[in-house]
């Protein structure tokens, strides 16, 4: 993966304040993610090592993003402070990105589960 | 058969003696295939709560080299890191601090027998009441931080000797004891389900795991088979979300219940161990809560809230807007009555309880009900009946008949306690009620030492070890309060023990 690609599109999602790209028709009939469009560029291989129902993992994220705990969030659109995904109460680093992302669907959190009114669908 | 470990059979259920004598040996040969191990670990430990962080951090510092924690799920935690987090320690040090001497651990026990009502392991209640100020040094030492000055006394038990961490949450817990593990070179996997144990016959030897399974969906992921070279830990925890098997231990508990479980706790692991002849005792034994809400998921603020409404406030059907029952009653009595409020076609009529607003308006626990819009704030008894669809002029009627009884504090309905009750003028704070399902009493039987018991030799399957809610027989009839994370961080700590003793064996 181009590694300075990567830095300039990270720099570009941070500044504009954007936390997941617009899901939109990617590839075929497969949705993705605005902010993703060069990872389709490659083939689905980035994310999926093997068929696509069988390996995501968190590794292709990590790689871009860094882990949970230092990624940002505005902290203004939290319902409460203590509301915070990335450093959440419950799980804190021992949270999957999937539990909350979706690539290719709009999902709703894992906190959604119980917070109803704090999370919408991402 | 020389070397039976290379011949192990990989279907589910069948145990390799019985069937293999019955069976010709030529297909005995075709059903038969080595086991390609795709890595071999000394400790398996599946599920990441309080009981699998424990036993995984213990296990480590027993000087076991490999030990590895298996979760289906997205997320390190299990039903602990969304519970109450509430521990009960005797003689923890803000007990000792407010002046509360005479507890013990032998107290503690006293409670629980009482609780469990005749059904409870007194020698299993004792060990774990042993290592409670044990669990509270493993908690202090990976971090967890406790509520300054707080200790108090909660439902069932004798002495004030409940603590409860920082933010009320065993999350608190469950993140320190994790990054602890992590630290000390514990290896945790996310997304792994178990498909089967790996038996030879009264032993375990690995388990076949889904890798990158997706919950809930069963044909996502891909098979891999791990062996465990000294010990497999259950730490799957309870039941409760597996709606068909609560059904079907406990006919009563109604499929509209919701539960306060995290959305894993479906038990299928405690079925494998059961189908290679785990021992279950007291699976009927499923404890419920008549205070939760429809309106918010898991176990939420409902309980909180309702410690006013029931007390200051009244409970009232919305199907003809009159009270049904005596809010004060215990949990089976009041479960009961609410859940038979339902429309024709059977589904929920969830009940409401309202109490007045303003003495309570900068109470905690309205103010997060009113937040997270699982309750509201209604100025009138005309809103409440447009709202909720109540009758209006009954339920005027029926709230100027409970004044009246507010104000001679008697209760000549349903002979409620009225000591504490409040004459409704509004505004008032209004939730909805239904009762949901909390916590699995029964589960695999164990030794005192945390083996699983087979039940056809009621002897232990070797190497099988369980911990925490999926055990059974411990608590008997009725859980306390507190009382569940206390035995899953001391049984991990006992285990790690066990499985010392047992290699060395």
């Amino acid at each position: 993966m181009n590694k300075f690609i990567v830095t300039l599109l990270l720099g570009l999602a941070l500044s504009s304040g954007v936390y997941a790209g617009e899901l939109v028709k990617m590839k075929g009939k497969t949705q993705g993610r605005t902010n993703h469009e060069f990872i389709y560029q490659d083939g689905c291989q980035g994310c999926h090592q093997g068929s696509g129902k069988k390996n995501a993992t968190d590794s292709a994220c990590v790689e871009c993003h860094g882990e949970i705990n230092s990624i940002p969030v505005d902290e203004s659109m939290l319902a409460i402070p203590e509301a915070h995904p990335h450093k959440s109460l419950h799980y804190n680093q021992g949270a999957s990105c999937l539990a909350c992302h979706g690539e290719h669907e709009k999902k709703a959190p894992v906190c959604a589960e119980c917070h109803r009114t704090w999370f919408g669908e991402m | 058969m020389h070397n039976r470990r290379n011949f192990l059979k990989l279907s589910a259920g069948a145990a390799i003696g019985g069937m293999a004598a019955a069976l010709p040996s030529t297909s005995l040969a075709k059903e038969c295939q080595a086991i390609k191990w795709d890595e071999s670990h000394d400790v398996i430990i599946v599920g990441s709560g309080f009981a699998g962080l424990s036993a995984a951090l213990n296990t480590k510092r027993q000087g076991i080299k490999s030990v590895l924690v298996l979760e289906k799920m997205q997320v390190i935690g299990g039903n602990s890191a969304i519970n109450g987090g509430w521990l009960a320690i005797p003689k923890n040090p803000i007990q000792l601090a407010q002046g509360i001497e005479d507890d013990s651990p032998e107290e503690l026990v006293k409670d629980q027998i009482i609780s469990g009502r005749g059904m409870q392991n007194e020698a299993a209640l004792r060990q774990i009441a042993n290592r409670a100020l044990d669990a509270y040094e493993l908690c202090i030492g990976t971090g967890v931080k406790f509520r300054d000055s707080f200790n108090i006394q909660v439902g069932g038990h004798n002495k004030a000797r409940a603590i409860r961490t920082q933010h009320g949450t065993g999350g608190d817990i469950t993140t320190k004891l994790y990054e602890a593990g992590v630290r000390e070179g514990v290896e945790y996997r996310l997304q792994h389900y178990i498909e089967d144990f790996i038996m030879d016959g009264q032993e375990i030897v690995g388990v076949k795991v889904r890798k990158n399974y997706h919950f809930p969906d069963i044909t996502t992921g891909s098979t891999i088979y791990i062996k465990a070279n000294k010990a497999v830990i259950l730490a799957n925890g309870g039941f409760a979300r597996n709606m068909k098997l609560r059904e079907v231990v406990d006919p009563s508990l109604d499929p509209t219940l919701d539960c306060t479980n995290a959305l894993g706790a479906t038990g299928e692991v405690t079925l494998t161990a059961m189908a290679h002849g785990a021992l279950p005792v007291h699976m009927n034994l499923i404890q419920t809560g008549h205070w939760g809400s429809p309106d918010e998921g898991g176990f939420g603020w409902s309980n909180a809230l309702l410690s006013i409404g029931w007390h200051q406030g009244a409970a009232i059907s919305v199907l003809n807007g009159k009270r049904f029952m005596d809010e004060r009653a215990d949990r089976k009595t009041c479960s009961e009555a609410i859940m038979k409020n339902r429309y024709p076609d059977n589904s929920p009529a969830y009940p409401i309880v309202l109490f007045n607003y303003e003495k309570y308006k900068d109470d905690d626990r309205v103010v997060r009900a009113l937040r997270d819009k699982m309750a509201w704030k209604l100025d009138s008894l005309d809103e409440i009946a447009s709202k909720f669809n109540i009758p209006a002029a009954e339920l005027k009627r029926t709230i100027n008949e409970y004044n009246g009884h507010v104000s001679a504090r008697k209760d000549p309905l349903f002979n409620r306690k009225m000591d504490t009750a409040e004459v409704l003028t509004g505004p008032f704070v209004v939730s909805r009620i239904w009762p949901k399902v909390h916590y699995c009493m029964g589960g695999l039987k164990t030794d005192l030492a945390a083996r699983v018991i087979d039940g056809r030799s009621m002897s232990p399957i070797k190497k099988l070890y369980a911990i925490g809610e999926v055990t059974g027989g411990i608590h008997g009839e009725a859980r306390l309060s507190s009382t569940s994370c206390l035995e899953c961080l001391a049984m991990g700590i006992v285990v790690s023990e066990t499985i010392k003793s047992d290699a060395q064996a």
